[in-house]
């Protein structure tokens, strides 16, 4: 019988393996925010691009919503992490810019620096 | 390595201050020219990084790497090793992995969030609040583990007692004293109750935080469950949050299948479950006694206290409320620890609050502080200040219930106490920034539009006194303001203070009274000249042609009411009795040949 701490450690350890086997340690890490105040300003349809992307063979993509950050004014948001980089953090992302997106960072490396947050 | 780019951030509260943060900054820029990384590196400050007993700290980005106790001979090392050959300073690294610091791996090096401190909200905008897999990833239901196991209910009450958390709802009232008291209860049943139902005009803290990161608030709802001895807990949402419930009940399901709701939580023996209430979105219905009665299916009203809902709550059982944010922070200090927690705020006021800052500033949004920030580095360190070179005029926090503060509080450290004596609230949290366009007379008129239409109806002086006061300040905004009414709206607001039952019509003046404070001249001139200086009050204005007019009939053509005549090509005129004062003309006119007055 698992005490309470060794129980939760060893769901922790489940939780990383099934997230891991999702893809998460793909090169790139994608977040579309998703709260209410990003689906307003856009987000599902970029989500969709963005799935759209992947569906159509874009690979070593880890794709995952996100709640709201904070950054209001900016919605949608999107986030491409890639290890050993900071961060990029994209702002006003329309299903236009996602595509510009996936063709330029996502698919040859290149930061789109003007609209980064 | 030379090419890539680093970007540091050193803290800069007050206690590294003290330990020699200007020193490190003016070592590390001469280190930087030294090495001539000043085009590849750029050096941040922050707010209190919460982390004083290891200051100075120095936060290098990529890596989120976190250097504590840094000296000033530690620099020239850092700097060679970590940014020249991208080699980590493992000797100085701090190795505690608190849970707030993962949402500056993501945003630490973004100016509004690096100025922030992240506790409640620590996993929004980080993990998919869908899958529990993300949460559970992240230490998650470890703080209800490690109080299942290594701490008896009455010391995880003692640890909340110990860091000096107060409620997040707006009244501030330590939050260890109320589990305390609902613990003392007996009883075989009592209740545990998330206040989700947030209801002021322009505050979405608590929506966010629920659809950010839904597990946290289950989380802190189960530990005070085996505290104080509770096997049901309810969270009391508004109905017209329908993704934040959608994100709850997901979250319950997925807590029920990994048995971190239901019977025996994690094999002990400890049984907890969880569920939703909706509320239809009365604004009384977030005062704690309303909220139980729209639960137990009565209409939301309020009833006097004592006794506390601690003693008799829902059902007539001992039941303990907290806010959303509340609950968020208890995982965090369960694992974190009180000390920890107690070194984040003022002397009162512990830990962080969140504000959703609204109004006129650049970066409108959700602001989480270590208390003790001033609204001079929220409004414009953080928020950016005020755009379009406009005017600062006033803060408006705490929302309805809340105060108008002009620019002499600006440097006022935020905390319950210091905004109680500012003559507002913290209240949950809204916060909105007003410019010299806003008149104070129509801010505080919406205020008491909201109030008189969310009063309950039960006190008298609640129902017909806030009807009364809006009725007089629509006439000082129409412009037929009668000497005296200043006095009456005074003498009016102190009586419905004094006489009303509840939270809600206790602070319901709070706007009215607060702007006659701080701006009784801009009620003066409304009354007696019939000016509205913001130019908001449409029925004081007055609309005219200048000579700039070329005659392109944009105006003619807007005005509903055919007011302006004129023809083509030749200076056009309003007619003033029949103009309603819209301000169409106004906006569609593109030469500016249109004079507000």
């Amino acid at each position: 019988m698992l005490t309470p701490l060794q129980a939760i450690k060893k769901k922790r350890a489940e939780a990383v393996n099934r997230i891991v086997s999702k893809g998460y340690l793909s090169t790139k890490r994608v977040y579309v925010g998703m709260a209410t105040c990003e689906i307003a300003a856009g987000s599902k349809e970029v989500m969709e691009v963005f799935r759209q992307a992947i569906a159509k063979g874009l690979t070593d993509i880890y794709l995952s919503q996100k709640g709201c950050a904070g950054r209001c004014n900016l919605e949608p948001t999107v986030e491409v992490v890639e290890e050993g980089n900071i961060p990029v953090k994209y702002g006003r992302v329309t299903p236009q810019r996602a595509r510009e997106i996936v063709e330029r960072h996502l698919k040859k490396g290149e930061v789109i620096t003007e609209w980064v947050i | 390595m030379r090419d890539k780019k680093f970007k540091l951030t050193l803290c800069d509260g007050t206690s590294c201050i003290h330990n020699q943060s200007k020193a490190l900054q003016q070592a590390l820029q001469a280190e930087l020219q030294r090495h001539n990384l000043t085009e590849a590196v750029s050096v941040h400050l922050s707010g209190c990084l919460g982390m004083c007993s290891k200051g100075p700290i120095l936060i290098v980005n990529p890596g989120y790497i976190l250097y504590g106790r840094v000296r000033v001979e530690d620099i020239p090392e850092i700097v060679e090793s970590h940014l020249v050959h991208n080699k980590a300073v493992t000797r100085l690294i701090i190795t505690e992995d608190h849970l707030y610091n993962r949402f500056f791996r993501i945003f630490g090096d973004v100016d509004f969030f690096g100025k922030q401190m992240r506790i409640a909200l620590r996993n929004c905008g980080i993990i998919d609040p869908e899958n529990i897999d993300d949460y559970l990833s992240l230490r998650g239901y470890e703080a209800l583990a490690k109080a299942l196991e290594t701490m008896t209910p009455q010391q995880v009450i003692a640890e909340v007692k110990q860091s000096g958390l107060r409620g997040r709802g707006g009244a501030g009232f330590p939050s260890g004293l109320k589990w305390e008291f609902t613990a003392n209860q007996d009883g075989d049943e009592k209740y545990v109750i998330c206040n989700a139902d947030e209801g002021d005009p322009g505050a979405f803290m608590d929506r966010s935080a629920i659809e950010g990161d839904p597990h946290t608030v289950l989380e802190g709802m189960l530990i005070a469950g085996y505290a104080i001895g509770a096997s049901k807990g309810i969270i009391y949402i508004r109905a017209e949050y329908p993704l934040a419930i959608k994100r709850l009940e997901k979250a319950i399901v997925a807590a029920r299948e990994h048995g971190l709701l239901g019977e025996k939580i994690l094999g002990s023996d400890f049984s907890f479950d969880i569920e939703i209430r909706l509320g239809a979105g009365a604004f009384v219905c977030g005062e704690e006694t309303a909220l139980i009665h729209s639960i137990e299916g009565h209409r939301g009203m309020p009833r006097p206290r004592p006794p506390y809902p601690s003693v008799v709550g829902l059902f007539g059982k001992p039941t303990l409320i907290n806010n959303v944010e509340t609950w968020a922070s208890i995982p965090v200090i369960i694992l974190d620890g009180a000390n920890w927690f107690g070194t984040v705020g003022t002397e009162t006021s512990k830990g962080t609050k969140v504000f959703a800052v609204a109004g006129r500033v650049h970066n409108t949004g959700l602001v989480e502080v270590p208390m003790g920030t001033t609204l001079r580095e929220i409004i414009y360190d953080i928020c950016g200040g005020i755009p379009g070179g406009r005017a600062f005029k006033a803060v408006q926090t705490g929302g309805p219930s809340g105060g108008c503060l002009p620019e002499a509080y600006l440097d006022t450290e935020i905390d319950y106490e210091s905004l109680a004596k500012a003559g507002s609230i913290m209240g949950s949290g809204g916060m909105i920034v007003i410019d010299e366009d806003s008149c104070m007379v129509s801010l505080a008129r919406f205020f008491l539009e909201f109030t008189q239409d969310e009063s309950c109806g039960k006190c008298t002086p609640c129902r017909e006194g806030t009807k009364r006061m809006y009725e007089i300040l629509t006439r000082i905004s129409e412009g037929n303001g009668q000497d005296g009414d200043i006095e009456k709206l005074e003498r009016l607001g102190k009586m419905i203070q004094r006489s009303s039952l509840c939270g809600l019509g206790q602070s319901a003046p709070n706007p009215v009274l607060s702007t006659l404070k701080n701006f009784r001249d801009e009620y003066e001139e409304h009354i007696q000249s019939k000016t509205c200086r913001a130019g908001q009050c449409a029925a004081l204005l007055s609309y005219t042609v200048n000579e700039k007019c070329v005659g392109c009939g944009a105006c003619r053509r807007v005005c509903p009411v055919d007011a302006v005549e004129g023809t083509r090509k030749e200076m056009h005129r309003i007619l003033q009795d029949k103009c309603i004062r819209c301000g169409q003309c106004y906006d569609a006119c593109k030469f500016d040949a249109i004079t507000k007055a």
